[in-house]
């Protein structure tokens, strides 16, 4: 491609994503870049690619490889004062033209690939996206089977095939199961909802998995999604409706809210100082900010401690927008990764557990905790399973 | 630079493979990675040397369809001409397979011939070997780079190591490819969609010869290493451990 | 019955593999002739050998044709090389002999023999019946070497003439400063579990009487113990060799997910390490106190 189709492509793409005029009112303020957590390292910040857009420079924004420094937290968009759609917009347009240039970085590359053909980025088989049922003691209902429910559980990618993350997964499922909750999962049907090949720039990809997802849940009869992924609550949420989506979706911090009074009844208690961590498409994205707050401060015995930076202006773990594919891209530009940061943080509070709501967090945290030595010091969990904990005692 | 590259299709082994004694059934099939390397380093000829690079896949009745996507992916990154060769019958052999492309190959006047140096499937021979020899014209495995030198080709070639060797080759000539000298292209979803509705690919019918003198008597699974956990004193685990690294021939 | 065996030279070296091919020709048959092109030191190869002066090429299949034509032998072995397999499959198609190549063994059946070959990734085993003569392509590592060393019965120098189409230029030692730990068979790897830099010495010297090499996991290489080359994993390489040998690595998933070897076996002070669960052995103990007593006892069977 040379420029001008570049920038044909570029503001095409642009169009497409509502209000992506507004870079036009950007002030040149710099607030972006000072919220960014690879502000320091980045050799375009947003403002400085808005900057190279009039300037006609779109090719040595490339060349940087800045449009990969994002792990799309939001923070910028949200502090923008002419409220310019950076993470949805400015930077994915950018990464797109990467991606059609053929050379996006390669762990990149590969989960996307890997997304179109297997729909997971895992290069896991399709028909082992279930797998994680057979470890439970409880039964998990398809919905093909079920029929008619209220909830449609969606585990998304991590929480089906990561290890780590389908700990996780069990942990809600056996909650809702316990709590009662009528609901039923799609199997080996569900597919990756694709927030992360979005902010990827991987428009196309994401347009056909929306898609065959939408396809999907019209088979069924359920009134509600509810999700541990926060990346899929917010697509779910965000994204699907303009593609005619119209079911409630719920994030599993609202569900357990939702239904705290039956948990209160069944908490034991629990000798932990916990901070919560605000992760960026549960919190600033999305405005969830006291449900998770008030069920940890329900569990009996829990002394609840908040970290200097939260709510809007948590930091980030990393993980989002790709991030969990860019890790060696992005250490050549970084010493620190911001999820190292943030244990320490949450060390430096006298917390002993950290609680977060996303299922990216929590292997990159504990990831973070080997590197800063806090192995021991301080643990890691999602929300559900503190709170199963506080129920089995 | 008349260039031609081979890309076949492999079972995948992100899926399962039902294996019974007569006969393999897998549940998909996929690209031969070797093979999209192959593509690749083709496709980076081409623009160091000029010219055309085809691609040829070879499957056969039941494959037919699962080379379209690896097809329509190597018409996107550049390929000029796609054609599917389609075997009158499966086959494990690989002589029979080169005496079959040899045949539909030797009128085509190609410069270069380049498939991936190796399949998953390749326990009855290598095809890129067998079929230079069937088309009686040089061959060299092993390739990561190929460079056109005055009407011939300067090949590196690994030896295993990190050592490399330099051969002259001279054309024309099946080159086998271990990898591309670039990581394979990106092609995003869109564009590879609009190239499986241009794409236009030349079906040819090929027949394959039946060459006797081997065949599979049986398909059966490995045997699955149980899991031992070692627990105790140091001394004893160390001494545990020097069994199994005995059991799995590394002493 | 005789059997030709192509030793691999590189680099006028006779490789590992070449022994392996003769300890089991040995045991097959009664007259085993090994064929080396190069100048390579033959005289510990155990059999007769034939040496040929020339260089790594695919066109050294001429020169087996030749001397197949003269001893007529049941069966030719080839190592499953980079080097080896370009010679092996145009011998055994321009002589139209059937094949066999990721062998893993070999044995005589009537008037021919039976291979078994590892395919599909490990994942299907195949055994195959073989008219003979026949040719077998046998992989790295299947047979002990121990029964293909000794000393050369005879070293017969023959001079064969090769044909054009392809002319060696020399050996290109790439300029990479590290080992490619993605083709080792052997890979001693190390996490943060070994506590600090300096025990990496002692994964060094591990992997020194293994024969193998050292490679890590992010956290290791991010602390700078060992170079970004040696990193296992997601963002690093992938592993695919005989024995991948961790030690203190808990086994994350995207450290798993680089982790293709034939065996892992792991050493992890915590029983529930996720690593365990994908190793063909699991040593809970603490990798300090256990490595150097491992180091000890395999000293002692190699007779050091």
């Amino acid at each position: 491609m040379d420029i001008s189709e570049m920038f044909e492509t570029y503001f095409e793409r642009l169009s497409e994503v509502a209000e992506s005029e507004k870079y036009k009112q950007c002030l040149q303020c710099g607030t972006c870049g000072g919220s960014c957590p690879y502000g320091i390292a980045s050799p375009f910040t947003p403002r400085k690619m808005i900057l190279a857009l009039r300037a006609k420079l779109i090719d040595e924004v490339l060349e940087s490889g800045a449009q990969w420094l994002c792990t799309s937290c939001y923070t910028c968009s949200y502090r923008c004062p002419s409220q310019i759609p950076l993470t949805d917009a400015i930077i994915p347009a950018l990464r797109e033209l990467s991606l059609l240039e053929g050379n996006p970085p390669e762990e990149l590359a590969a989960a996307l690939m890997n997304t179109a053909r297997y729909g997971n980025p895992f290069r896991e088989s399709p028909r082992k996206r279930d797998s994680w049922v057979k470890e439970v003691e409880f039964e998990v209902p398809l919905i093909s089977k079920k029929g008619d429910v209220d909830v449609l559980f969606i585990p998304e990618c991590f929480g089906a095939y990561h290890r780590r993350c389908r700990e996780i997964t069990k942990a809600l499922a056996e909650l809702m199961y316990l709590i009662g909750i009528d609901f039923a999962i799609l199997g080996n049907e569900e597919r990756c909802i694709g927030d992360l090949t979005r902010l990827s720039g991987e428009f196309g990809l994401f347009e056909d998995l929306m898609e065959k997802n939408i396809k999907t849940f019209e088979k069924y009869s359920f009134n509600r999604i509810v999700t541990h992924d926060a990346h899929a609550f917010n697509a779910l949420r965000r994204e699907y409706p303009k593609a005619g989506f119209e079911k409630d979706v719920l994030h599993h911090t609202q569900l357990l809210y939702e239904n705290l009074d039956k948990l209160k009844d069944m908490f034991n208690e629990l000798d932990y100082t916990v901070t919560y961590h605000d992760s960026c498409y549960v919190g600033r994205r999305n405005g969830i900010f006291e449900e998770p707050r008030e069920v940890i401060k329900a569990i009996p015995g829990v002394k609840f401690v908040e970290m200097k930076r939260t709510r809007e202006n948590a930091l980030c773990c990393g993980g989002g927008g790709g991030g969990v594919w860019l890790d060696s891209f992005i250490r050549n530009y970084l010493k620190e990764r911001p999820a190292e940061d943030r244990v320490k943080e949450a060390a430096s509070v006298g917390a002993n557990v950290i609680v977060t709501p996303c299922i990216l967090d929590v292997p990159m945290f504990e990831d973070a905790l080997k590197m800063t030595g806090l192995e021991g010091e301080l643990v890691v969990k999602d929300i559900s399973e503190l709170v199963l904990e506080a129920i089995k005692g | 630079m008349k260039i031609c590259a081979i890309l076949r299709v492999v079972p995948d082994l992100v899926e399962d493979i039902e294996i019974n004694e007569e006969e393999l059934i897998p549940f998909a099939y996929i690209a031969n990675e070797r093979d999209e390397h192959a593509v690749e380093e083709a496709l980076i000829l081409k623009e160091k040397a000029g010219g055309t690079v085809d691609v040829l896949g070879v499957v056969d009745e039941d494959t037919a369809g699962d080379i379209d996507d690896a097809l329509a992916m190597a018409y996107a990154k550049g390929a000029d001409n796609l054609i599917k060769a389609i075997l009158s019958r499966k086959t494990y052999r690989r002589y029979e397979v080169a005496k079959a492309l040899a045949g539909f190959l030797k009128d085509k006047n190609y410069d270069v011939i380049i498939p991936g140096i190796q399949a998953i499937d390749a326990f009855a021979g290598t095809l890129g070997g067998m079929l230079a020899r069937c088309m009686r014209i040089p061959y060299i495995g092993g390739a990561i780079e190929i460079e056109a030198q005055d009407g011939a080709l300067s090949v590196k070639k690994e030896l295993g190591g990190g050592l490399l060797g330099e051969y002259r080759v001279s054309l024309p000539a099946v080159v086998g490819v271990v990898s591309a000298e670039r990581p394979l292209k990106f092609v995003p979803f869109a564009r590879l969609k609009k190239a499986m509705k241009e794409a236009k690919v030349e079906e040819v019918d090929v027949e394959v010869p039946e060459v006797e003198g081997v065949k599979v008597t049986r398909y059966y699974e490995p045997p699955k290493p149980e899991i031992t956990l070692l627990e105790g004193e140091p001394e004893e685990i160390a001494d545990k451990l020097v069994e199994v690294l005995r059991e799995v021939s590394v002493l | 019955m005789n059997i030709l065996v192509f030793a691999e030279v590189i680099e006028n070296e006779v490789q590992e593999i070449t022994y392996e091919l003769v300890g089991k020709a040995n045991q097959l048959a009664d007259k085993v002739v090994t064929l080396a092109v190069g100048e390579a030191d033959v005289n510990s190869i155990n059999s007769d050998v034939i040496q040929v002066e020339g260089e790594s090429s695919p066109l050294n299949y001429v020169v087996v044709k030749k001397v197949f034509e003269e001893l007529k032998p049941s069966a030719v072995f080839f190592g499953n090389t980079l080097a080896g397999i370009d010679v092996a499959a145009q011998f055994a198609a321009d002589m139209a002999l059937p094949i066999a190549t990721m062998v893993t063994d070999v044995s005589v059946d009537g008037d021919g023999f039976v291979a078994t070959s590892v395919a599909y990734g490990g994942k299907v085993m195949v055994d195959l019946a073989l008219k003979s003569p026949a040719v077998f392509v046998v992989n790295r590592g299947s047979f002990p070497a121990e029964d293909g060393k000794g000393s050369a019965k005879s070293v017969k120098k023959l001079d064969i003439e090769i044909e054009d189409g392809i002319e060696f230029a020399g050996y290109i030692k790439p300029e990479v400063e590290d080992i490619d730990i993605s083709k080792a068979d052997i890979v001693v790897s190390v996490g943060r579990g070994i506590g600090d830099e300096a025990n990496i010495e002692l994964a060094e010297e591990l992997a020194e009487v293994l024969g193998g090499v050292v490679s890590g996991s992010r956290p290791v290489v991010d602390s700078g113990w060992l170079p970004k080359t040696r990193q296992v994993g997601r963002s690093g390489k992938t592993v695919a060799g005989k024995l991948y040998l961790a030690l203190g690595i808990s086994g994350a998933t995207e450290h798993i997910e680089g982790v293709k070897a034939k065996n892992v076996i792991a050493v992890n002070i915590d029983r529930n390490a996720p690593i365990f669960r994908v190793s063909r052995c699991g040593a809970v103990a603490d990798v300090l106190e256990l490595v150097p007593l491992l180091i000890e006892r395999i000293k002692e069977v190699k007779g050091e």
